[in-house]
Formats: structure tokens, C-alpha cells, sequence
């Protein structure tokens, strides 16, 4: 994962920084997160756009994206491993 | 709501109707079978083609018109914009970019094949009025680009070249039609290196940097080193200009080709660790075939650097455009392609659904194996025909392309009609 993401848990799980990387990092970020198993159901990522070649990867890992409130300038998506 | 919803609110302006870019693929895929076809037409005089009205020329451009640059037209149109940032303008005048193109481009190929020069000037300004539009509407995503600065160098330079070769297109094709006095042999060496290296190959190579990692899930290549390739992929093309207008060609072109095979290694090997740190390690058959064409961009510049040489070996021309056009770029396209049309083919059937349809779901596995083994053969046995001078073995080579390029477009339909039906069923749900 690229050293530049940044990740912490707050009261609602883990979350995922990527603002800042360079594409794809963004995406290998946050699937290293889902591949290498460090969250297993479900966390919140922080991105600068909306991450338009990210969602087939999640489709593929049986995971979906839900977009939730985010400051300005920012899209924020739910991430889970759908049921 | 999830995905759908994440897609039409904030990636809307960036996303193209499906069927902008699916039709220059189509189209695409469509002309693979009319090269592989014409070529076959043409397969005795192929060993020793050097230009020329006829149906190896005509193969020659079903395959760099029809299938490399539409492709790259459609692509482009797609990927630049989401590379860049910045929204899709004019989606009407990319369509109607389309619509000039195919036309035209079925002109050419036509003309050239028969020969007829009337419907090749026809379609050649067709092919020109299409291009030109292109250009700009690309330019102008270019020119607001906010992120990429390596994609959007490589692209500039493509821009540049492929305004460059559409001159030396337009130069010989009146040389052809109205007999103008043009040094066809001057435009015809430049307009090979700006199309086949400049437009195309920097596009691919550009391109290369986001997709690449983006299919191997790997972070991207160390930014210092891809510029150096970019710098001397440039320098070589720079050098190419003179080299084909008879400035100290021998000293310019041997420079040109040797800067470009120092570039094009370089890149090859960003690619190459880029793949190995992935996080995806069963890379399918597209870059299987991206590996091979790797390979024949680097071939493709020591036989430049044998032609700027002089080496004595009246096939090697020939062998040089097979290696550039068929080896590389055809082999690349087709890679990525396989890889693109699935993975946009699930971003357009997410509209209206909570959960999306995988792009492994979209894909179909068996006729892209088949189609390796094809092409592969295909390449192979282009080749051993062009070394041996032998038409019957060029023959044999297009009964292999023909049925991969089929298969190919089995492939294809497969994935627009599993799309289709998914976006069908969509809409039925949201009703």
C-alpha cells in the first residue's frame, strides 16, 4: 500500500484516506485494504473523486460502495462486503 | 442504490453513453476481420510489399484506420476525460465523429484494394474531416487536463503527430488521385514513423501508465524513469522528421531509432515491474499478448535501426512494418481491448443496480483463448512468409487471423449482449 494513504478507526470502523495519491493508487490502496484481509466487512474511504474504475474490482469481490455525506470537495463511500 | 448511484452523481459527466465508445470498438473489431480478409486478397504480394495501391495496403490501413486508431479514438474518448478531469464535452460531436469515420474509413480501404482513386480521395477526407475533429475535441480535454501530467504528455505528442500525419496521409493520397508532385517515397517514410510510432505509440505508451497498473492492481511506475522514456520516445520522433526528409538520414535515422529502442526498453521494463509488484497475479490472456507486443515494439526498432543502416535485404521493409503494425500495436490493442470492453462493459450495466455484474461475469474466456492460439499462429506464420519470400505461407497466416479475428468478435457480442441485457433488466426493475 502506498505509504501516502492514511487509515484510522473511529467510532463508525476503519477508515481510509487515498486523498492525494495518483491514479490507480487510490484503488490499489483500498483494495490491498480488502485483498490482504485488513478489513474483512466494511470501512469508509476518503477520496478526492469519485473512484469510477474502482467499482467492477468491488463487483468482482463481492463488495459494493454506497456514497455517504462528505465535505466539500470530497467523496466519502461506505465500503461492505455485500450479504 | 449504491453503485448506480455513485456512478450517475459524481462520474456522469465523465462516463460517455455506453454506446459512443462501444461502437468504435465494434467497429473495430469489425475491421480486425476486413484486414485479416484483405490481407488474405493480397497474401501473394505481401513477402515483397513496399507500398502501393493494392489490397496489402489496403490491409495495411483496415488495420491501422479501422482497428488501431478507432480504437484509440474510442478509448481516448473515454479514458482521457477520466484521466483528466474534466468532463465530457461535445458527446454529440464524438459521435458524429463516427459516423464521418467508419464511412470513410471503408472508402480507403475499399479504394486502395481495388484500386480505385476516386472513392480512396473520398474516403480519405472523410477520414480527415473525422480525424481533425478528434483532434481537437482531444486537444481541448488536453489543454484543461488536471492530473497525469505524464498521460497528457504522451497524449500531446500523439495529437501532435497524428496532425502531422494526417498531412502526410492527405500529401500522398493526392499524389495518388490528382497526381500531385509529391515525393511520395519522403511522406510515405514520414507518415510511418509519426503514425505508427507517434500517434499510436505514444498513445499506447501513455495510456499504458494508468492501465497497466490499473489492470495489475499495482502502484504506478516510478514517475523519473517513465519521463526519461517519454523524453527520449520523443526525441527519437524528433529525430525521425529530419532523418525522412533526407537531412543526414543515415546519422539521424540510425539516432532515431537507436534513442527509440532505448525508450521503448526502458518502458517495457516499467511495464514489466509493474506487473511483477501487483497485486493481481492471473493477468489473463490480454497481457499475454501485451507481453508479445512488448517484445515486437523492441524488435520493431532494431529492424528501423537495420533500415537506417542500410542493410542490404530487400524484404526488410516489409518485415519492419509487419513487426511495427501486426507485432505491436495490433497484439497491444487487442490485449487491452479484451481487458477495457468487460471492465466498461460492468461500469455501464451498474446503472440501476445495487449490485453490479462482475466484468469476468461480461466476459467470454473461450473464443479470447482461441484467439491467442490464432494470433499468435497468425504472427508466426506472417513472419516465416515474409523471411521466405513465401506467398503460400503469408496465406496460411491470414486463414489463422481471419478465424481468430471471428473469434475475437464472438467475444465481443458475447460481452455487449450480456451488458445489453443487464441494462434491459435494470431498467425493468426501476420501472
Amino acid at each position: 500500500m502506498s505509504a501516502a494513504s492514511r487509515r484510522w478507526v473511529a467510532a463508525d470502523g476503519a477508515h481510509l484516506d487515498v486523498r492525494g495519491l495518483k491514479p490507480p493508487e487510490p484503488m490499489v490502496a483500498i483494495l490491498s485494504m480488502i485483498d490482504g484481509g485488513a478489513e474483512k466487512t466494511a470501512f469508509t474511504v476518503h477520496l478526492e473523486r469519485d473512484p469510477v474504475f474502482l467499482y467492477p474490482e468491488l463487483a468482482e469481490r463481492g463488495w459494493i460502495a454506497t456514497p455517504v455525506a462528505a465535505d466539500p470537495g470530497e467523496v466519502r463511500l461506505r465500503l461492505e462486503r455485500a450479504r | 442504490m449504491a453503485v448506480a448511484a455513485t456512478f450517475l452523481a459524481g462520474a456522469g459527466s465523465r462516463l460517455l453513453p455506453p454506446s459512443i465508445p462501444f461502437r468504435f470498438f465494434g467497429a473495430a473489431v469489425t475491421f480486425h476481420v476486413v484486414a485479416w480478409l484483405a490481407a488474405m486478397a493480397g497474401a501473394g504480394q505481401v513477402p515483397a510489399f513496399a507500398g502501393g495501391l493494392g489490397w496489402p495496403l489496403a490491409a495495411l490501413h483496415a488495420v491501422t484506420l479501422g482497428v488501431l486508431a478507432m480504437t484509440a479514438i474510442g478509448a481516448s474518448l473515454q479514458l482521457f476525460p477520466v484521466a483528466t478531469r474534466r468532463p465530457i464535452a461535445h458527446a454529440g460531436l464524438a459521435a458524429a465523429v463516427f459516423w464521418t469515420y467508419v464511412p470513410g474509413v471503408a472508402a480507403v480501404v475499399v479504394g486502395m484494394g481495388l484500386p480505385s482513386p476516386a472513392l480512396l480521395g473520398v474516403g480519405a477526407v472523410a477520414v480527415a474531416l473525422a480525424l481533425v475533429v478528434f483532434v481537437v475535441l482531444f486537444a481541448l480535454n488536453l489543454s484543461g487536463a488536471k492530473g497525469m501530467p505524464l498521460v497528457v504528455a504522451h497524449g500531446a505528442v500523439a495529437a501532435v503527430s497524428l496532425a502531422a500525419t494526417l498531412a502526410t496521409a492527405l500529401a500522398v493520397v493526392a499524389a495518388y488521385t490528382l497526381g500531385a508532385p509529391v515525393d511520395r517515397a519522403t511522406m510515405v517514410a514520414l507518415h510511418l514513423a509519426l503514425a505508427g510510432y507517434g500517434f499510436m505509440g505514444m498513445l499506447a505508451l501513455g495510456l499504458s501508465y494508468v492501465l497497466v497498473p490499473m489492470f495489475a492492481l499495482a502502484e504506478s511506475p516510478p514517475a523519473h524513469r517513465a519521463w526519461a522514456s517519454f523524453a527520449l520516445a520523443t526525441g527519437a520522433l524528433a529525430l525521425s522528421v529530419p532523418a525522412a526528409l533526407g537531412v543526414l538520414p543515415g546519422v539521424l535515422g540510425v539516432a532515431a531509432a537507436g534513442f527509440g529502442a532505448v525508450a521503448a526498453i526502458l518502458h517495457v521494463q516499467l511495464m514489466r515491474e509493474t506487473l511483477s509488484r501487483g497485486l493481481r497475479r492471473e493477468l489473463g490472456i490480454g497481457f499475454r499478448l501485451a507481453r508479445i507486443a512488448w517484445g515486437a515494439l523492441v524488435a520493431s526498432l532494431v529492424l528501423a535501426l537495420l533500415l537506417a543502416l542500410d542493410v542490404p535485404w530487400p524484404r526488410l521493409p516489409t518485415l519492419f512494418g509487419a513487426t511495427l503494425i501486426a507485432g505491436w500495436l495490433l497484439s497491444f490493442v487487442l490485449g487491452i481491448l479484451q481487458r477495457i470492453v468487460p471492465f466498461l462493459a460492468s461500469m455501464h450495466a451498474a446503472r440501476g443496480k445495487h449490485r453490479p455484474p462482475t466484468p469476468s461475469s461480461l466476459t467470454a474466456e473461450q473464443p479470447l483463448r482461441a484467439h491467442f492460439r490464432l494470433h499468435v499462429a497468425a504472427l508466426a506464420l506472417l513472419a516465416a512468409g515474409i523471411l521466405a519470400g513465401n506467398g503460400s505461407l503469408v496465406l496460411a497466416a491470414t486463414a489463422a487471423g481471419t478465424v481468430g479475428a471471428l473469434a475475437y468478435a464472438g467475444f465481443f457480442a458475447t460481452a455487449v449482449r450480456r451488458m445489453t441485457a443487464s441494462i434491459i433488466d435494470a431498467g425493468r426493475l426501476n420501472r
